[in-house]
C-alpha cells in the first residue's frame, strides 16, 4: 500500500525539474520506502493518512473521482494545498513530498547537475587527513 | 588504554550471554555531555564505561550522501517532530559523539547575561562565571576552537556579511571547533575529513586512550538503585542499522551519569519513575526555534562550497534573536523548499544561486516530552505569541540583509509572504501581523531544559552540581539541566557544564571509596 502510494504521488509532487535528469521511479520508490521505514513508527501511518486526505481533498476540489484526475489536475491540487495558510492542509503535500524529493535530489546525476559533485568532494576530503596532532602541519597531497 | 566496542568487535550477532560490567562510573551517552566527562574522569584514574545508543562511524565512512547519513546518524532518521502549530522538526544525533557529530561546529560561550539570569533568577549562585570561563578555555584549547577562516567560509557567508555590513549590523565569522577545515559544507552529515572536532574524533578517542571503555549500539532501559542511591544500569544491545536485538548488558557502578540529551534523559527517568518528586522531569522543553530565508542571487553562490555555518549577526542577542548562515546540500534543501514555495522544481534548478540564512530565537515558549509506547515518545511544543512576533522580526531582518547583499528575491517559510521580490514586499511583511500558523518548516536543533537545574527540589530536578535531588549518585550532564534556553549554539556550554559536573563526580567517587573502605562494602555487594 505504501509502495503504491509513493509511486502514485511521485510524478505529482516531483514536478518536472528543468534541465535535470528524468525521475527513476523504481530506484526512487525503493529509497523512499526505506526512508519511511527508518523513521519513527508513527511516520508510516501518518504518511498513509496524508495520502488519503490528499485524495479526498482532490475529489472535493476537482469534483471528479481520484482515478479520473489527470497529472495536471493532481498537480493543481498539490499547488492549491501548498498555498493554504492552514498548517494542517499545507502539511499534507509537504509530508508526502519529503521522501519523494529526497529520493530524487540525492541521486548522483541530479546533484552533479546542480554543481554538487559528491564523488569529487569525497576524493578531495580523502587527500587530507586531519589529525589532532598539534605539532605537525596538516597532511596535504 | 580502554576500547571502543562496536557490535562487530564484540561479535554480538553470535552472543546471547548477558554482558556483566563494573566500573567506578557509567555514563549514558557519548555526546557533548558525556564525552568530556568520560575523558576527565578517566584522566583522574577512575574506571569509566560509556554506553551509547547509536552506532560508531569512523570519519572515512562519511560519504557526502547526506540523506543516508541522516538515516544512520539521526534519531528516528531525522524524523523527530514536536507536535504543535506549527509542527517543529527536532533533529537529534544518535551515534558515537551524539549531536556533536551532526552539528555545524559552532562553538560559542553562553552569553554572560544568561548565566547571570540563572545565578539570580534560578538560584544558581554557585555557578561562578570566572570558574566557567576556565572550563570554556580548556575546551576551546582541546577542540582547536577558532574563528572560521574567511578563505573557506564560502560565498553564502561572504554575501551575508556584506549585506549586514551595508546595514551597519554587528556580526562576523563564528568560532568553530574545527582544525584545518576545508569547508566541505556537510558538517551536519558527519565531517568527511575529521576536521570538525566532534566528540567522536576528540574527547571519546582521547578518553579511550586514558582507559575509558565505550560501548556503541547499547540502549539503557533501567537505572538500578539501592537504598536511594544509583548503583548501576541495565539495558541491551541493538544494532543501529538492522535493529537486531543483541544480548542484555548490566553495569554496576558507584556513580551513574545520564548524558542522553534533552529527550533521552527525561524519558529514562520517567520510565524508571525516578528523580521526579518535583514533577518537573520532561517539562520546560526548549529548542531554539529556527526558520530560514533563502536569498536568490543573479551570481553563482554555490552554497555547498564552504563551511556549513560560518557567519552570524549578533546585534540582536538582547532581542533574543540570532542570525546565522547555513548551507544545505541539494537533497536536504529540496525537502524544505516546498514549504517556501509551490514552484519547488524551478527553485531547485536555481540551487547554485541560492543562499540560506537561519533565524534562531532564544525562546520563552516551553514544551514537554512524554514517553510513548514501545520505547517511543512524544514531544509537544507550542510557540507563544511573543516568540511569533520575534520570529517575524528575525525573518524581516534576515530578508533585509539578503536584499542589501544583492538578492533578487527572497523566499521565506511564512505563508502569505513566501516570496519577497522587492523592498515593497518586505514592507508589507513588516506591517502585517502574523500568526504561528503561518510558519512552515520550523526546526529546533538545540533541545534543552527537561531536567532543569535549580536550588529548590520542589521546582527542579538536579542541584547545581548536576546530582539529582532525589537519587544520590545519579548525575545528569547534558542540556536537559539548563533552566532556560541560552540563545546561542549550546555544545560548548554543555561541555563546560560536563567538566564542572565531572569535578563533583570525582569528589563523589573519592568519597564512595572512603565509605566502602570504612564499611567494607563494595558495589557488587550493594547490587547483590
Amino acid at each position: 500500500m505504501l509502495e503504491k502510494t509513493v509511486r502514485e504521488f511521485m510524478p505529482v509532487l516531483l514536478g518536472t525539474p528543468e534541465g535535470l535528469p528524468d525521475p527513476d521511479i523504481e530506484g526512487q520508490t525503493r529509497f523512499a520506502l526505506e526512508y519511511l521505514s527508518a523513521g519513527a513508527k508513527e511516520f508510516k501511518p501518518v504518511y498513509l493518512i496524508a495520502a488519503a486526505s490528499f485524495k479526498v481533498l482532490a475529489v472535493l476540489l476537482k469534483r471528479k473521482p481520484w482515478s479520473m484526475l489527470t497529472i495536471e489536475e493532481k498537480d493543481y491540487v498539490a499547488n492549491k494545498l501548498f498555498s493554504y495558510s492552514n498548517p494542517l492542509l499545507r502539511s499534507i503535500p509537504l509530508l508526502l513530498a519529503m521522501p519523494i524529493l529526497a529520493s530524487y535530489y540525492r541521486r548522483e546525476e541530479v546533484q552533479m547537475a546542480l554543481g554538487f559533485d559528491a564523488k569529487a568532494l569525497k576524493a578531495d576530503a580523502e587527500l587530507r587527513t586531519v589529525t589532532r596532532d598539534r605539532d605537525l602541519p596538516p597532511k596535504c597531497k | 588504554m580502554g576500547t571502543l566496542h562496536t557490535w562487530e568487535n564484540l561479535e554480538l550477532t553470535r552472543r546471547s550471554k548477558p554482558l556483566e560490567l563494573s566500573a567506578d562510573v557509567v555514563i549514558i551517552g557519548s555526546g557533548a555531555g558525556g564525552a568530556p566527562m568520560a575523558h576527565e574522569l578517566a584522566s583522574e584514574g577512575h574506571s569509566v564505561v560509556v554506553l551509547e545508543q547509536g552506532g560508531y562511524f569512523p570519519t572515512e565512512s562519511f560519504q557526502f550522501d547526506c540523506t543516508e547519513s541522516v538515516r544512520q546518524l539521526y534519531l528516528n532518521s531525522g524524523l523527530t517532530f514536536a507536535i504543535g502549530v506549527p509542527t517543529v522538526l527536532c533533529p537529534v544525533g544518535k551515534t558515537v559523539g551524539g549531536t556533536t557529530t551532526i552539528n555545524q561546529g559552532t562553538a560559542l560561550r553562553i552569553p554572560r547575561q544568561v548565566l547571570q539570569e540563572w545565578r539570580v533568577g534560578d538560584g544558581l549562585k554557585e555557578i561562578d562565571p570566572e570558574e566557567m570561563s576556565l572550563y570554556y578555555t580548556a575546551i576551546e584549547e582541546f577542540l582547536f576552537v577558532k574563528k572560521a577562516d574567511p578563505e573557506v567560509a564560502g560565498n553564502n557567508a561572504r554575501k551575508f556579511l556584506e549585506g549586514a555590513g551595508r546595514l551597519g549590523l554587528q556580526g562576523g565569522y563564528l568560532p568553530r571547533n574545527a582544525k584545518d577545515c576545508e569547508g566541505y559544507g556537510v558538517c551536519s552529515f558527519g565531517c568527511p575529513s575529521g576536521a570538525k572536532q566532534s566528540m567522536n574524533v576528540s574527547y571519546i578517542p582521547e578518553a579511550v586512550k586514558k582507559g575509558a571503555d565505550v560501548y556503541a549500539d547499547c540502549k539503557v532501559t533501567r537505572i538500578l538503585t539501592e537504598n536511594g542511591r544509583a548503583v548501576g544500569v541495565e539495558g541491551f544491545f541493538k544494532k543501529h542499522d538492522t535493529r537486531q536485538k543483541g544480548p542484555a548488558v548490566r553495569v554496576s557502578a558507584k556513580v551513574v551519569v545520564l548524558a542522553g540529551g534533552t529527550i533521552g534523559t527525561p524519558l529514562l527517568l520517567l520510565r524508571n519513575k525516578l528523580a521526579n518528586s518535583s514533577g518537573e522531569v520532561g517539562w520546560n522543553y526548549r529548542l531554539h526555534p529556527v526558520t530560514q530565508v533563502i536569498p536568490i542571487f543573479d551570481e553563482r553562490i554555490d552554497p555547498h562550497k564552504g563551511i556549513s555555518q560560518s557567519a552570524w549577526v549578533d546585534e540582536f542577542l538582547a532581542e533574543r534573536i540570532s542570525l546565522e548562515t547555513t548551507v544545505l546540500p541539494p537533497d536536504m534543501l529540496a525537502m524544505a523548499i516546498p514549504a517556501a514555495c509551490d514552484n519547488h522544481s524551478e527553485v531547485m534548478s536555481l540551487y547554485p544561486y541560492t543562499g540560506l540564512i537561519g533565524c534562531m530565537l532564544r525562546e520563552t515558549s516551553k514544551g514537554r516530552i512524554v514517553p510513548g509506547p514501545r520505547h517511543g515518545f512524544y514531544v509537544f511544543y507550542q510557540i507563544n505569541w511573543e516568540d511569533v512576533r520575534r520570529m517575524k522580526l528575525a525573518n524581516v531582518i534576515a530578508s533585509e540583509i539578503a536584499f542589501a547583499a544583492g538578492a533578487k528575491r527572497v523566499l521565506t517559510f511564512m505563508a502569505g509572504h513566501n516570496e519577497l521580490r522587492s523592498l515593497q514586499d518586505l514592507k508589507r511583511l513588516k506591517s502585517e501581523k502574523v500568526s504561528s500558523r503561518q510558519f512552515m518548516a520550523m526546526s529546533g536543533w538545540h533541545p534543552m531544559g527537561t531536567c532543569r537545574m535549580g536550588d529548590d527540589p520542589e521546582t527542579s530536578v538536579v542541584r547545581h552540581t548536576g546530582e539529582t535531588w532525589d537519587v544520590e549518585n545519579l548525575f545528569i550532564s547534558d542540556a536537559s539541566v539548563f533552566p532556560t534556553s541560552i540563545g546561542v549554539n549550546p555544545q560548548l556550554t554543555i561541555m563546560a557544564f560536563s567538566l564542572r559536573c565531572a569535578g563533583f563526580v570525582d569528589e563523589k567517587l573519592v568519597g564512595e571509596t572512603d565509605r566502602q573502605e570504612q564499611t567494607g562494602t563494595g558495589i557488587s555487594t550493594a547490587i547483590a
